[in-house]
């Protein structure tokens, strides 16, 4: 009995283990990406998070796109840049003509009133859509061209140029799919967002068929314009994106990358764990790692065995690692004082240290990548402890018995002493705050670090109780309004500085409105050397994009946002070692 | 027996919803405002909105997820500033509250919806348990054999017995994550043994013949997780059970039953066994709740989307109902493993009465 017993086992042991493993060997023309974590919401409206959103530009297709360098705006939808028309002091009318190739799935063109039907659809009373009523609040109609279907005007309040790029930055959904009678035609965007239009019956039901549709789960009920289709969808586990048979992006001639479709499938791998996912890579169970972490990437690309089966790419980011000083504290209200601490922080040894060297120092919260607007005359703060104490000293602190610091402020005695907030679990914040606590108790002052989870840190940010806080800023080279970040009037929501002066928020409102480049050019550096001066934030680094990717895809199209490639573009051209 | 099952259950369901009703309060209290967090969370971040616009949208998503109401019946009236803290204002809500709405759901088996994904909360759960369960209660079921098998053959062995809770010691002493992620690079690493998958359970792209091969794939999947699992979990049992027989083994009824002529095998079996078990109850009705919840660990490592994850992922995005969905399970497996130790009780010793 017990050998029949063992027999068995033994039977099944190698039955499980003998099992081929290559049933998840990669069919060619397909391609494997691992991703942390899954998108949870397929509704092109409601995309709020990077997975939902690469989703929803494989399904969809907007007028515009982010060019790889991420500097310029490329047209997708639309046939050309938009013409611009600016009235009177406030207004601006962006005109659109959509490519003529476009069609949907059903054979019919894409035409300006799908434009229109996505407009008002994110305007619906009742519609879970407030995240793009607050993003395209600045569109405040659109015009349909009577004698072209295809052209189109939105009319803006206001004149930024940021505005021109936004207002082609959300997906075009087809209006027969969700509105085949054109019930939303009679009623305007203005009276959507008024909330009268809950009066009309077209609206309510309207409403009722999109939540009927369940969109966030079943993203196959709204067909897009993109090139590829969901085929499955494993909540938590994968998502199988299948290449359309027939595509009206084959029909161009010269495509841009934007509108090349090569892979056949693509399948977004979700593992969260780094360590895991590094695995899969190296046994060929995934082809793909984007925003690999700093210490996987070194390594793999030290190995012999894995250089000659994986290629490595690194890209210049805009998104950067900076200390935030709250200027709402006593002890950091004046700049002397946040320049000193900025002196405490040795950023060339923490990016040594926790990004393999792989970042790049920037003297302000524009990237140096960005020639034109960087302010290039503006040094690179410097590691100097000697400097902090004498900016210290001139802030008003005075060394009391070489214990600590201290100064008369609103008749009280203040102590220079310390909190330091970061997200907890972050190695490289968690490196960032080590140091700075280490070369501050250099020089006697205490430092209290505090790692805060991450919600309950925003919200300390928010409500104003932090005082040195590390975190994360995500940029975008095309835009370059300040206002959530440095305006006075931002500080109950995103400016956690509480920095903002008349001048420095007069800059940041000229700097949104003119539409002049050279002017923008000159206001922008001024701004740079203004937050320079004052010190509300110091940026420590500028981040690098890393990617591994198996040989066989070829040379892999990598961009400096989010999420660093182009899927859609990858091409499985040999690549030499 | 009857009435007792019955008031045990009365007490269940009471501290159930005790439980609940507090960690609702708590949660509410604590959690970030969901409306500024959809602002936040908009890529162009607000650009441009006046303070009145946001203030309008951040109002709109609280009122979309019913968060504009007061959180329970009875709320203190702030605004009387003449009113002093020791003696505050009370204010009556009606029914017209959070925790009101909630509660009746929960009654009529509606958890509400998932603010990330908008899903039902009882879909998530279900479809959470789908990954879980098979996890847990293999990881369970092997856990309980092995146990009984392993401390059974060293109190018959008793030469082996020092070495392997030696090496039972030692393994108790790794936390899980070092062993999950000790297997997945001994067991499935090109560099070492390249037997098992490294994460899930195998996507579309894998063609099968037959359900046999099917199956068999998704038990290769599921190996090196339950595995961990057990390692883990099985130190700790034989330890217990093992101290139990050894005390039974001192018992004079083991000497009757060896003086009869018993032999020694029989004796642990069929003696030893069954009264080494009772103290050691609790410690496998405590199994039910982990079974329920998962393991966080194991399931981010191996990239299963089961219970564990679904609870880290709500607890650390302040996805409040599915949290409060996730608990009111873990409340009530609890509850049911206390239930079912005290019905193990009374059937592995039956002179134990249960009573109110």
């Amino acid at each position: 009995m017990k050998r029949i017993l063992f027999g068995l086992l033994l039977l099944l042991w190698s039955s499980i283990t003998g099992c081929s493993p290559s049933a998840t060997s990669a069919t060619p023309d397909t391609v494997r990406i691992r991703w942390a974590r899954d998108p949870e919401n397929l509704d092109p409206l409601i995309a709020n998070n990077p997975s939902s959103y690469e989703v929803s530009t494989l399904l969809h297709c907007s007028l515009l796109n982010i060019s790889d360098t991420g500097r310029n705006i490329v047209p997708w939808l639309a046939a050309a840049s938009p013409q611009v028309e600016r009235l009177g002091d406030s207004l601006m009318l962006v005109s659109y003509s959509l490519r003529p190739e476009a069609t949907w799935d059903n054979g019919k063109p894409v035409v300006a009133q799908d434009v229109a039907f996505t407009l008002k659809m994110m305007n619906c009373p009742g519609l879970p859509t407030e995240m793009d009523q607050a993003m395209f609040h600045f569109i405040q109609d659109i015009r349909l061209d009577t004698t072209d279907s295809r052209r189109f005007t939105l009319v803006c309040t206001g004149q930024s140029s940021d505005y021109v790029r936004n207002s082609g930055d959300f997906s075009i959904l087809p209006e027969y799919a969700l509105d085949p009678k054109g019930s939303l035609r009679s009623v305007s965007i203005r009276e959507l967002r008024s909330g009268a239009a809950t009066a009309y019956a077209s609206v309510t039901s309207f409403v009722q068929r999109y939540q009927a549709a369940q969109l966030a789960q079943h993203p196959d009920n709204l067909p897009g314009c993109g090139p590829y289709q969901l085929k499955n969808w494993q909540p938590g586990r994968f998502l199988t994106f299948t290449r359309k048979l027939k595509w009206w992006g084959d029909a161009l001639a010269k495509a841009p990358p934007i509108l090349r479709a090569v892979p056949k499938s693509i399948t977004y791998q979700i593992i969260p764990d780094a360590g895991t996912a590094m695995l899969a890579l190296r046994r060929g169970d995934i082809d793909l790692y984007p925003l690999m972490p700093a210490a996987e990437f070194a390594r793999l690309r030290r190995s012999d065995a894995d250089r000659a089966r994986l290629s490595f790419y690194t890209v210049d980011s805009y998104e950067c690692v900076v200390a935030n000083f709250n200027t709402r504290q006593p002890t950091l209200q004046d700049r002397f004082t946040r320049q000193a601490l900025s002196a405490l922080f040795d950023v060339p040894g923490l990016i040594r240290a926790t990004q393999q060297g792989a970042a790049y120092r920037s003297a302000s919260i524009v990237s140096p990548r960005v020639h034109p607007y960087y302010n290039d005359s503006l040094p690179l703060p410097t590691y100097d402890t000697q400097q902090a104490i004498t900016l210290l000293r001139k802030a008003g602190w005075r060394e009391v018995n070489g214990q600590g610091w201290v100064r008369k402020q609103a008749g009280k005695l203040l102590e220079l002493r310390l909190s330091l907030s970061y997200r907890a679990g972050d190695p490289a914040l968690e490196a960032a705050a080590l140091q700075f606590r280490a070369a501050a108790t250099a020089i006697r002052i205490p430092v209290d670090l505090r790692p805060t989870e991450a919600s309950l840190l925003v919200q300390q940010l928010r409500e104003g109780t932090t005082e040195v806080s590390l975190r994360s800023i995500g940029g975008n080279p095309a835009a370059y309004d300040f206002t959530p970040l440095f305006h006075s009037n931002s500080t109950s929501l995103y400016n956690y500085s509480g920095f903002g002066t008349p001048a420095s928020d007069h800059l940041i409102e000229a700097i949104v409105q003119t539409p002049d480049t050279a002017q923008k050019t000159r206001l922008l550096r001024r701004f740079q050397r203004l937050l320079y001066t004052e010190r509300p934030i110091y940026v420590l680094y500028f981040l690098q994009y890393r990617i591994a990717a198996a040989r066989r895809l070829g040379r892999v199209p990598v961009t400096s946002i989010k999420p660093s490639y182009r899927a859609n573009a990858i091409d499985f051209s040999p690549v030499t070692k | 027996m009857g009435r007792y099952l019955l008031f045990r259950l009365g007490r269940t369901v009471l501290a159930a919803w005790g439980i609940l009703s507090i960690i609702f309060l708590l949660t509410r209290w604590a959690a970030t405002d969901i409306g500024l967090q959809t602002l936040q969370d908009a890529p162009t971040l607000g650009r441009g909105l006046s303070v009145g616009e946001q203030t309008r949208i951040a109002q709109q998503v609280r009122q979309r997820y019913g968060l504009d109401l007061p959180v329970f019946y009875l709320s203190v009236l702030t605004s009387d500033t003449d009113t002093p803290a020791w003696h505050p204002h009370w204010h009556w809500n009606g029914t017209r509250n959070q925790y009101h709405r909630w509660l009746r759901g929960v009654v009529q088996g509606d958890l509400g919806n998932s603010y990330r994904e908008g899903t039902p909360v009882t879909k998530l759960l279900l479809q959470a348990l789908r990954y879980t369960l098979p996890l847990t209660v293999s990881a369970t079921f092997l856990a309980t054999i092995s146990t009984v098998l392993l401390a059974s053959w060293v109190n018959y062995y008793n030469r082996w017995r020092g070495l392997v809770l030696a090496i039972l010691h030692g393994i108790q002493a790794l936390p899980l994550f070092l062993v999950a992620l000790g297997l997945l690079l001994l067991l499935a690493n090109p560099d070492a043994l390249n037997w098992f998958p490294a994460f899930g359970l195998g996507d579309d792209t894998e063609q099968y013949s037959s359900w046999s091969e099917e199956l068999l794939q998704y038990l290769r999947h599921l190996v090196l997780p339950v595995f961990s699992l057990l390692l883990v979990a099985l130190p700790g049992f034989v330890v217990q059970l093992d101290g139990a027989m050894q005390q039974e083994l001192r018992e004079p009824y083991v000497a009757t039953a060896r003086a009869k002529g018993a032999p020694p095998v029989q004796v642990v079996r069929k003696h030893v066994l069954h009264n080494a078990l009772l103290p050691v109850l609790p410690l496998f009705t405590e199994l039910l709740p982990s079974m329920v919840t998962g393991s966080v660990v194991v399931e981010m490592v191996y990239a299963l989307p089961g219970m564990g994850r679904l609870f880290v992922e709500a607890a650390a995005q302040q996805d409040l109902p599915v949290l409060l969905g996730v608990v009111l399970l873990v409340a009530i497996a609890r509850l049911a493993s206390q239930l079912l130790a005290d019905a193990l009780y009374q059937w592995a010793d039956p002179r134990i009465r249960l009573h109110i």
